[in-house]
């Protein structure tokens, strides 16, 4: 069995144990299984909540990466990004301005940017800030908050912290420790294409798919079936992870309860704390989300929004298990737990020093 | 498990997607699950599926050469396209199908518990919506009107007249119960519920999540020293789930 096979057959037992755990709750409370029922229902509601949301943004980063798939080539992007990690991964933090791609989509784009060549750095500080350095969500957050510190302290942490992982990152000079094959530049003396690439035109002997000075860019025309090929594929990859996400998001919501999330909402420390677990359980899109966050402004501290604002379009549950589909598990440890420790900082830090 | 019929998996899924989202559009219990701006959205993504179920089926049709060569490749990655690969993407037209579909209810306070205080929206750029008739306002246009009322007591005696579902807190004396809301800014999942206290002396015969058009005029009341509304009803009615059972701040 696969690794992912097995990863999958943990998930369902949990799963089961935890329906099970409840319909015997409710059992002993109720009686009857109607209480078991509603949760059933309730989780089913949440869930294709989350999925129905994100389906439009995540058909829209594949269609994204398979443009790139088709269209642009090695020597573009190596023009374009500069190889120096540091000016790498700004370049890569800020490149999301122009990828109007919320954190379902950046990550196909990302795995498909990847094989292209993208370097390391550039690539996990797009990852990381394009759900926020992009047209639409910086749209929604002047729209929520106007323009004012939380704007600036969202754009500024985010453009800092994922940078600087980007950086820490690039360290690692062997990208095939950190990517999962199928996010690998492929090379000649591998014979390893993309896995995306099953049937589209350039599957013919597999060497120098996907890069080279052999490659021919299509025409516009010729090129839209191949794109749609490798959206299909895109989708069912990523969306796998989108899917098993949304179940265990909608999971959390029945069983944590929020209400006490939301009774923490002075401290310095804790308050930043409840707001990060609170974005990750939400699991909600970047492009909304400063709405939601709006609806604690009055109540919970400045850093605790901006550490909302900051680590949830980085890291929730639904894009943590799409990563998987990137990075070696080692990898996402990491991509975790690096924004997470500087969002913490950070946020405490504005609580302790501000007297907004 | 041939790249084919991998494909024709893909096709049938990709439609079944498709056809899926067109229901729910269709049925109206979309707003079941999302906030209705975001509709339009959602029928893209609803043609997209079926455009995309289209594609495949076009290239199964167009390549059957490349079909051969890709047995070929499928081998070699075998391991990248699992069949549980379909099981999962199919998973939310199967529990969609079997779970008969239900918005939130109370069920869902339980862990979430209720606001009746929340500004929900910053105050600056939501003025409080006193442009609305008394009698047109929403659940949430009235903790609104008490939020960012410079005086609460002005509003008292307008008449109310809303819908929401019956919910006991146990904060609330024996005549009082909760008409409440689900407010949705994205999706179900980040659903808050608000809920205006009602004065009615029969609040306990009334039973939980059953909805409920209240009629009464309106006192200024207090919690935790925000101002909030609280109507004193002159009757309570059952009536049927309104069509958007969520409001959208």
């Amino acid at each position: 069995m696969s690794r992912f096979g097995r990863t999958i057959l943990i998930f369902a037992l949990a799963l089961g144990a935890v329906l099970a755990w409840l319909a015997l709750g409710q059992l002993a409370n109720t009686g009857p299984l109607t209480g078991f029922v509603d949760q059933l229902a309730t989780f089913t509601t949440i869930f294709l909540g989350i999925f129905i949301e994100a389906a439009p943004f995540l058909l829209l980063g594949t269609l994204a990466s398979g443009i790139v798939e088709v269209y642009v080539n090695k020597d573009d992007l190596a023009r374009l990004i500069p190889r120096d990690p540091i000016r790498g991964a700004i370049v890569g933090a800020v490149m999301g301005v122009f990828f109007p791609v919320c954190e379902c989509g950046v990550v196909p784009l990302t795995r498909k940017l990847f094989t292209k060549g993208l370097p390391l750095s550039a690539g996990v500080a797009f990852l990381l800030a394009a759900p926020v350095f992009n047209p639409i969500v910086i749209a929604s957050t002047i729209a929520a908050f106007g323009v004012g510190k939380i704007l600036y302290l969202r754009l500024g942490l985010t453009l800092v912290i994922s940078t600087l992982t980007g950086l820490i990152f690039s360290a690692q000079r062997h990208p095939e420790q950190l990517l999962a094959p199928s996010a690998l530049m492929p090379t000649s003396d591998s014979s390893l294409p993309s896995s995306a690439v099953l049937d589209g035109a350039q599957a013919g002997g597999g060497g120098e798919s996907g890069g080279g000075e052999g490659e021919s860019r299509p025409t516009l025309r010729d090129g839209i079936p191949q794109v749609l090929t490798v959206a299909v594929d895109e989708f069912f990859e990523m969306g796998r992870y989108l899917i098993l996400g949304a179940l265990l998001a909608a999971l959390m919501q029945v069983i944590v309860p929020r209400s006490a999330l939301l009774a923490v909402s002075a401290g310095p420390v804790i308050s930043v704390l409840a707001l990060i677990a609170l974005a990750v359980i939400l699991s909600v899109c970047s492009t909304v989300d400063a709405f939601i966050a709006l609806a604690f402004a009055g109540t919970f501290t400045t850093g605790s929004i901006t550490a909302f604002l900051v680590f949830g379009p980085m890291v929730d549950i639904k894009s943590t298990l799409m990563f998987l589909g990137v990075f070696k598990r080692r990898a996402v440890v990491y991509l975790i737990l690096l924004p997470l420790v500087m969002t913490i900082l950070a946020s405490v830090f504005i609580n302790l020093n501000t007297t907004w | 498990m041939s790249l084919r019929t991998y494909r024709t998996f893909q096709a049938l899924i990709l439609a079944a997607l498709g056809v899926f989202f067109l229901h729910k559009i269709w049925s109206g219990t979309l707003f079941w699950y999302i906030n209705q701006r975001f509709m339009a959205l959602t029928l893209i993504a609803a043609l997209g599926f079926l455009a995309l179920a289209q594609s495949v089926l076009q290239s199964r049709r167009e390549n059957p050469d490349h079909d051969h060569a890709d047995e070929h490749h499928h081998h070699a990655h075998a391991p990248a396209f699992p069949a549980w690969t379909l099981v999962v993407v199919a998973l939310p037209v199967l529990l969609g199908v079997l779970i008969p579909a239900k918005p939130l209810g109370s069920s869902a306070i339980a862990n979430r518990g209720v606001n009746t205080t929340a500004p929900l929206t910053a105050g600056a750029a939501q003025p409080a919506r006193l442009d609305i008739a008394p009698t047109d306002r929403t659940i949430l246009d009235w903790i609104r009107a008490f939020n960012y009322a410079s005086d609460p007591k002005s509003l008292e005696g307008q008449p109310a007249d809303v819908i929401g579902f019956v919910y006991h807190d146990s904060r609330l004396t024996g005549e009082q119960f909760l008409a409440g809301r689900f407010t949705v800014n994205c999706c179900v999942a980040d659903a808050m519920a608000i809920g205006v206290i009602v004065q009615w002396p029969d609040s306990k015969g009334l039973a939980d999540n059953g909805w409920v058009r209240v009629r009464g005029s309106v006192q200024a009341a207090e919690v935790d020293g925000r101002p909030i509304p609280l109507i004193i009803a002159e009757s309570v009615d059952p009536v049927s789930p309104p069509e958007q059972p969520y409001l959208y701040p």
